[in-house]
């Protein structure tokens, strides 16, 4: 069953198609790859999805409930977070208080919470990190801090907004092996990324954008041979 | 309600508005620059309001004419505000930055009071209480010279933005600091000549009020308000904005007090402010930057 | 980088703080038995008075990062709400004290709705358009309010419990008491709000209000509880200065000033902290009442830098004064520019910096 369905999906700013018509599906406990140059209406995908603005046409179908003009607050608590592609950590709250904060979306103790997050803290292996302030931590901490943070609300669906984005190799590996244990937690993820040769790795399916239409869908090696991928990554670098 | 009374209402309505647009063309092009909301504008227009009134009780000078002294001095005074202190938190939290113009400004308003005391004053000029009539309406003298001078000021200053290198520079950095600094220019001296600026608007401003107007020292703080709700009218940083915005609540009081009531002329300027904040943030000119 | 952990403080340390914290909580109210002199127990309660409005604010502008300008809206709708009931329907003050916060609470959430929609700048102006309209309301609904003459109570009905009379109010005594329990009530307040889910929630949307959003934290629930808790408690601040001073007016009871007073207590002892705001009334008071009552003049003319007699001398004793306000300008100023953290953050950092040099 289609845990995501993503139905004839526009966003208009103005007179400008951010997103025009896309359509997919998303199968539970699935990795999908979010792909497309710059500007292509990923993140406004994103944003749509997760009730940052209503899409202008078009439905977004979450566990069999309707989401248009649903808050992201409310979106949450259905069972779908997203993360930031800009890292938003709460600077001046410890690690553990942000996870915590996440957690508290599911209860209203404390104690339950910081259980819960330091859970979600040592899937993402930073419990040596706990009690430092989010705000002083490296990049690549902080990155792993927002999927900790979102893990905590206890999702059924995860969107991750290019989580490798100004990573060192080894760091994005760390964050790949993390996107591969999550999907073993039985989360299903899209993963808004980049980096060709991580998304490759990591992706059952592709979805390409491309000047907020939907270019191509696919198996990742249907997406590398497809001419109109290639020609428009061409074209836009 | 009779014509005539609104239509004199509108008249001096129109003629105060040229120096609340003044007020807010200095707010105006301080949060143009610098993203920061100068909680202490009134104040500036205080300092001012005092200025010209020593000018004329110790050295007899004309208030219109102590324009010409006023507004160099502002200028400077608002310079030396901006390189010892608002240049210091530039990149810290907007609140912060309010803080630290509110703190300017009780600093201004507090020493005017130790040093003057919080008596009213009245500077009474040969033409103070003078008007002539046109078509039965009266229009007093003073108001009209403000607004003259005024208008002459807001083309200058226009003109200086849209023409000269400085102007554009300035210009350039409101729309965008980081970019105007890569094309090389020096942005923090934009910020002090814009505060400058900015301060010399009001102290004029004051200048030419201070005829009309009581003077003491916590003037300042309702033409604060005055300011901000003018500038939000117009749109944060649009000079145009501000022009039309002073002109609109220097209607909308005068009116407001001849239809509704002197007494609530101030909630319905505010109920306006709030309505705009609400419905349109971006202001009247919302989208044009200077 | 460091570890820190503001939010909940290690066992051992906090068995010397309860213990320390109950001692300063006896000895202050063992203090008035000690002390006899007025002036003190009036500054105390003004200490104590400073305590209960800045708390009241931190939870929203310290915790929850809304810097409210507005606050003496519901100061002054405390103060009238209590005295009006008193002088035309003599209900006694501590029933009209709870109709003053159902009146702020109702007031906070129309606010809330207004200003909540807005945010940095936007919000700060909003917030005080507001408290200017309810200035402006209170100056000119005459009937209800009298004006801009203001409104005076000359006896405040002695407290009763069942018959039993409590305190008559002769003396500043018992003033001393309320003021000291509502302060330790704003600081119990606060202590939990810390320790609880909304904690948590203030200071996320502080931090980040889009990252909260999306954490599943619904921004207009929790900022209007946030701004209802300060404002219920601002309002009882309200209703125990009209009781003390026994006069109010739109100038005292609502004046932007008031508000800005309000904000610089929390700020300059520290926002987002339990004792920031009562480091900031200790600062404050003392100072401010120091220039108001002459004491810094008298101080100068006794060490003989001033001369009594001199211009100097009378011009300092008539207009120091008046210029109260001006010790709040200038701390600010300094605060801001020198510790953003406030007086409170400024000496943590100085603290942790040498026992960092030390290890």
């Amino acid at each position: 069953m289609a845990i995501l369905e993503i139905k004839n999906v526009s966003k208009f700013f103005g007179g400008l198609a951010a997103n025009s018509d896309v359509s997919f599906e998303m199968t539970e406990g699935m990795i999908m790859g979010l792909i497309g140059p710059n500007g292509a209406g990923k993140t406004t995908l994103f944003n749509c999805i997760t009730g940052y603005y209503p899409p202008s046409k078009g439905e977004v179908i979450f566990d069999g409930k309707k989401m248009n003009g649903l808050q992201p607050d409310a979106v949450c608590k259905l069972g779908m977070a997203r993360t930031w592609q800009k890292v938003r950590p709460l600077a001046k709250m410890t690690l553990l208080d942000n996870v915590m904060v996440g957690a508290l979306c599911r209860t209203n103790s404390l104690k339950v919470a910081r259980e819960m997050a330091m859970e979600q803290i040592k899937v993402v292996r930073m419990e040596h990190r706990a009690n430092f302030l989010a705000g002083g931590l490296p990049i690549g901490e902080r990155k792993k801090l927002e999927v900790a943070r979102v893990l905590a609300t206890q999702p059924k669906l995860l969107l991750l907004d290019e989580v490798m984005g100004g990573l060192n190799p080894a760091e994005s590996d760390e964050i790949i092996q993390l996107i591969l244990d999550i999907r073993k937690l039985g989360i299903t993820q899209m993963v808004i990324e980049h980096d060709m040769k991580a998304i490759m790795r990591i992706s059952d399916r592709i979805v390409v954008l491309n000047s907020g239409e939907k270019l191509a869908e696919g198996m990742p090696d249907e997406i590398v041979k497809n001419p109109e991928v290639v020609a428009a990554y061409l074209g836009s670098e | 309600m009779d014509f005539s009374v609104l239509m004199q209402a509108i008249v001096s309505g129109i003629l105060v508005g040229g120096v609340y647009a003044l007020i807010g063309i200095g707010l105006t092009i301080i949060f143009g620059v610098m993203r920061v909301i100068n909680f202490g504008h009134g104040d500036i227009m205080m300092v001012g309001m005092y200025m010209t009134y020593f000018l004329f009780t110790l050295f007899g000078v004309d208030p219109f004419v102590s324009v010409l002294i006023t507004m160099p001095l502002m200028f400077l005074f608002g310079a030396i505000l901006q390189k010892v202190f608002i240049n210091r938190i530039l990149g810290s939290l907007p609140q912060n930055q309010i803080l630290l113009t509110i703190g300017l400004g009780l600093i201004m308003s507090n020493t005017a009071m130790l040093a003057f005391t919080s008596d009213y004053k009245i500077l009474t000029t040969s033409y103070s209480s003078s008007s002539f009539n046109i078509f039965g309406i009266s229009i007093s003298e003073p108001l009209l010279i403000s607004f003259l001078i005024t208008a002459a000021i807001t083309i200058g200053l226009y003109w200086f933005l849209l023409k000269t290198d400085t102007g554009q520079a300035i210009r350039a950095t409101a729309q965008d600091r980081e970019a105007a600094q890569l094309m090389g220019i020096n942005v923090k001296w934009m910020s002090i000549l814009s505060f400058g600026i900015g301060s010399a608007m009001a102290g004029t401003a004051g200048a030419l009020i201070s005829p009309t107007y009581y003077i003491f020292p916590q003037v300042g703080s309702a033409f604060t308000l005055k300011a901000f709700v003018i500038t939000v009218l117009g749109g944060m940083g649009s000079i145009v904005g501000a022009t039309l915005g002073g002109i609109i609540i220097g209607l909308v009081e005068s009116v407001a007090a001849v239809t509704i009531s002197s007494d609530w002329k101030d909630v319905v300027v505010f109920s306006i402010f709030l309505l705009v904040l609400l419905i349109k943030p971006s202001g009247l000119m919302g989208k044009s930057r200077m | 980088m460091k570890p820190t952990n503001p939010l909940h403080s290690q066992r051992g340390a906090s068995t010397v703080r309860v213990s320390a914290g109950i001692a300063v909580i006896a000895a202050l109210f063992a203090f008035p038995q000690f002390v006899e002199s007025p002036y003190i127990l009036h500054m105390m309660i003004l200490f104590f008075l400073s305590t209960l409005m800045g708390q009241s604010w931190n939870i929203i502008g310290g915790y929850t990062g809304q810097y409210s300008v507005g606050h003496a809206a519901y100061f002054g709708t405390g103060a009238y709400t209590t005295l009006i009931l008193l002088t035309t329907k003599e209900i006694a003050p501590w029933y009209g004290m709870w109709v003053g916060i159902a009146a702020s609470v109702v007031l906070a959430l129309i606010i809330g709705s207004i200003c909540f929609r807005l945010r940095g700048p936007y919000f700060v102006l909003a917030s005080i358009a507001v408290a200017e309209i309810v200035r402006c309301t209170a100056l000119n609904l005459t009937n209800l309010t009298k004006g801009a003459e203001g409104i005076l109570v000359v006896d405040i009905p002695a407290f009763k419990i069942g018959e039993t009379i409590i305190t008559d109010f002769s003396s500043k005594v018992p003033y001393y008491y309320i003021a000291l329990v509502l302060a330790l009530v704003i600081i119990g307040v606060t202590w939990l709000v810390q320790h609880s889910k909304l904690g948590y929630y203030f200071q996320a949307i502080r931090e980040d209000q889009d990252a909260a959003h999306s954490l599943g934290i619904n921004l207009t629930i929790w900022k209007n509880s946030a701004l209802v808790i300060s404002a219920a408690f601002t309002s009882l601040a309200g209703s125990f200065y009209a009781i003390f001073v026994k006069f109010i007016d739109p100038s005292t009871v609502l004046p932007l000033d008031l508000s800005v007073q309000i904000v610089l207590i929390s700020i300059i002892g520290g926002i987002g902290t339990i004792f920031g705001p009562v480091i900031g009334a200790l600062v404050l008071v003392p100072l401010s009442e120091a220039l108001r009552s002459n004491v810094i003049t008298e101080g100068l003319i006794k060490i003989g830098l001033v001369s009594e007699e001199s211009g100097v001398g009378i011009f300092l004793k008539e207009h120091l004064a008046h210029a109260h306000v001006l010790i709040y300008g200038i701390l600010v100023v300094v605060v801001i520019l020198f510790m953003p953290e406030g007086v409170l953050g400024y000496f943590r950092k100085m603290t942790t910096k040498k026992k960092g040099g030390e290890a």
